[in-house]
């Protein structure tokens, strides 16, 4: 076992973290204030930066890296800003991912390019009011009509939602089939006629990323916008949802880092009782507990992007991941709110962002309950 | 036209530093290590010089460990188009003699039309190597250079002078030109461009093979500074401080007579 990232790794890390700290930092809590995102600065740039499609071939546009160097990507750019990191995370693998594995060769080409070359933004609509862990309950219906498909339905708390330009969507296709097997997935772009965008949703974190309602009425999809084959679409959920919790594994590792580099280099500045107060042994021992927790989701987060690279298994590496980073990142955030005390729990300072960002990560991509239920299940079946 | 760029490998300057058991340099473990910065713009200047160009050939050299080619890579990335590792377990005890010999070595008889080198690197600071290396090869040198327009085998440089002013320099090439903070804005390496560094050539030399001479030169000591007492200060409303500044000023220093 080498514990050592390549060369290639450290460098892409390196020039993440350059570009992270002196283009998307400076404005993070601004961003986050506004609730702004901004496209130019949180998703052009990244194209720029061949970020977009970091894990395809070269063929799709893409940069041909593996998983573990996504998983930095999104790692560096959490740790200065979570809803830049979550923009990379549901457009590379809720967006661009399911195309790659499920889609035809004309839906590469016609879809997955444009996505990893990062000409245009995906994302992914699975969540409706009444089905949210219980994915099997899609009550959104595709209908066929001639050739083509019918949508009508409304899915919430779509993250990219209205900048994106491209849509994974799940739909109900056969109401008589068991649960999850009457579900298929779909392409939709915007501006297909019948798609259109509801509330936008007011956060308390990640705020300057859009999480947006889809409305579907009478949405007419052709059939070659059909991903996969009919009835497939809930196993082709779940198999992005488990390259999905990768990124979300990622982002909440890098929102972690950050509130401890924050809470290490203030606790080193802030004097009380005459003594920097990283010198009390209480303070070093809640940085340690910190250091080590994001050390042990670090190993978890890297092992699973290992895994899906080598291609093996890794729903339940990506499970124990998510749930071990997001548990940590709230944990570590709230810490180190406390350590910089009243300041911390102030805007001046980014621990209090960060903390309110971390929560997400233990809800989205799968609540921290449904990554047991599937540790569970795959340790008992 | 035949460019080449020489670069340095150092510690990212957030390391906290510790001094080496023989007390002559810093000690090199458990440090981050990046691109020098100022050769960071060197390698940005001679990627824009051959985009310039066109049908340029840019070689990137460095000198030092095997974890050094890391940073030629990143070179690569930026859009060199070959590298050139001098192995060299020992870099960090040579002085600028014995790294810009083994350049120069290296360079003689390779008609690099332009070189350029950071002013400086960022841990030793001597800010030799460039000079030196133009020396050897009987090049003009023009140091700390902050513009750089190159047309018809001409170069003409901005240097940044004391108290703000500049000064343009034209120079025939074949030259070397050390680059200083403010000569460009450095590009990121994008990812698919880290990707292809690592087809690009890299020839490996040892140090041996190029290294002809003595130092001339040794480090006998490094040393942090000495703490300074920590400062006086003065609390009160605003007129009783300027009172009691200017009462210090008066009593303890020429500055109000």
């Amino acid at each position: 076992m080498i514990f050592a990232l390549s060369e290639e790794q450290r460098l892409i890390r390196e020039m993440v973290r350059d570009f992270a700290e002196m283009e998307i930092a400076p404005s993070a809590a601004l961003r986050d204030e506004e609730e702004r995102f901004d496209r130019e600065l949180m998703f052009d740039k990244l194209a720029e930066l061949g970020l977009t499609g970091i894990v395809f071939p070269e063929e799709y546009g893409g940069a041909g890296a593996d998983y573990l160097s996504y998983a930095i990507a999104v790692e560096e750019l959490s740790r200065v800003c979570a809803s830049t990191g979550v923009t990379l995370s549901a457009h590379l693998s809720l967006g661009a991912n399911p195309i790659y594995l499920f889609g035809t060769e004309e839906q590469k080409q016609a879809f997955l390019k444009p996505l990893a070359r990062g000409e245009k933004m995906g994302a992914f609509g699975l969540t409706e009011p009444a089905a949210g862990s219980d994915a099997g309950s899609t009550r959104t219906t595709a209908v066929r009509d001639g050739g083509d498909w019918l949508v009508n339905g409304t899915k919430i708390f779509i993250t990219n939602g209205g900048e994106a330009e491209i849509y994974i969507i799940l739909a109900r296709t056969d109401k008589e089939a068991r649960k999850h097997h009457g579900i298929s997935a779909f392409i939709v772009e915007k501006g297909t006629p019948g798609f259109s965008f509801g509330k936008k949703e007011k956060k308390m974190g990640i705020r300057s990323s859009p999480t947006m309602e889809l409305v579907f009425e009478n949405c007419r999809i052709p059939a070659t916008n059909l991903l996969g084959e009919e009835g497939e679409g809930f196993k082709i959920a779940m198999k992005t949802l488990d390259g999905g919790r990768i990124g979300i594994a990622a982002q909440a590792l890098g929102i972690a880092q950050g509130a401890l580099d924050t809470a290490v280099s203030y606790a080193r500045e802030r004097k009380q009782f005459d003594t920097p107060i990283a010198s009390f042994q209480g303070i070093q021992f809640q940085l340690a507990d910190m250091a080590t927790q994001i050390e042990a989701s670090r190993l978890l987060v890297y092992n699973a992007s290992y895994r899906a690279s080598a291609g093996l298994s890794y729903s339940q590496a990506s499970a124990m991941a998510k749930l071990m980073a997001s548990e940590t990142a709230m944990k570590v955030t709230t810490q180190a709110v406390q350590i910089l005390g009243g300041y911390g729990y102030t805007r001046e300072f980014p621990v209090e962002r960060m903390m309110r960002d971390a929560k997400i990560t233990e809800i989205y991509e799968g609540t921290s309950e449904i990554q047991r239920l599937v540790i569970g299940a795959s340790l008992t079946r | 036209m035949n460019i080449l760029v020489c670069v340095k490998q150092v510690p990212d300057m957030e390391s906290k530093f510790k001094i080496n058991a023989a007390g002559t340099w810093y000690d090199i473990t458990d440090l981050a290590w990046r691109m020098n910065e100022y050769d960071e713009y060197a390698v940005e200047q001679a990627v824009r010089l051959k985009e310039q160009l066109g049908d340029a050939d840019l070689t990137v050299i460095s000198i030092g460990p095997a974890k050094v080619t890391e940073t030629i890579k990143k070179a690569l990335a930026m859009g060199c188009d070959r590298g050139v590792h001098i192995v060299d377990e020992a870099v960090a005890g040579r002085e600028p003699y014995e790294i810009a010999s083994a350049i120069a070595a290296f360079a003689a008889g390779k008609e690099f039309a332009v070189i350029f080198t950071g002013m400086q690197s960022q841990d030793r600071g001597s800010a030799q190597v460039g000079v030196l290396l133009g020396e050897m090869l009987s090049l003009p040198s023009v140091t700390t250079i902050v513009d750089f327009a190159y047309a018809d085998g001409t170069a003409v440089v901005k240097r940044e002078l004391e108290g703000g002013i500049k000064a343009r320099i034209k120079v025939a090439v074949p030259a070397l030109f050390t680059c200083q903070l403010g000569l460009n804005t450095v590009r990121y390496p994008t990812l698919p461009n880290i990707m292809k560094a690592k087809k690009k050539e890299l020839l490996a030399v040892p140090m041996a093979e190029l290294l002809s001479v003595e130092p001339r030169q040794e480090t006998v000591k490094i040393s942090f500074p000495e703490k300074k007492g920590s400062g006086l200060i003065l609390e009160g409303d605003p007129a009783e401080l300027a009172d009691k500044l200017i009462r210090i000023l008066k009593d303890k220093t020429g500055v109000l007579a």
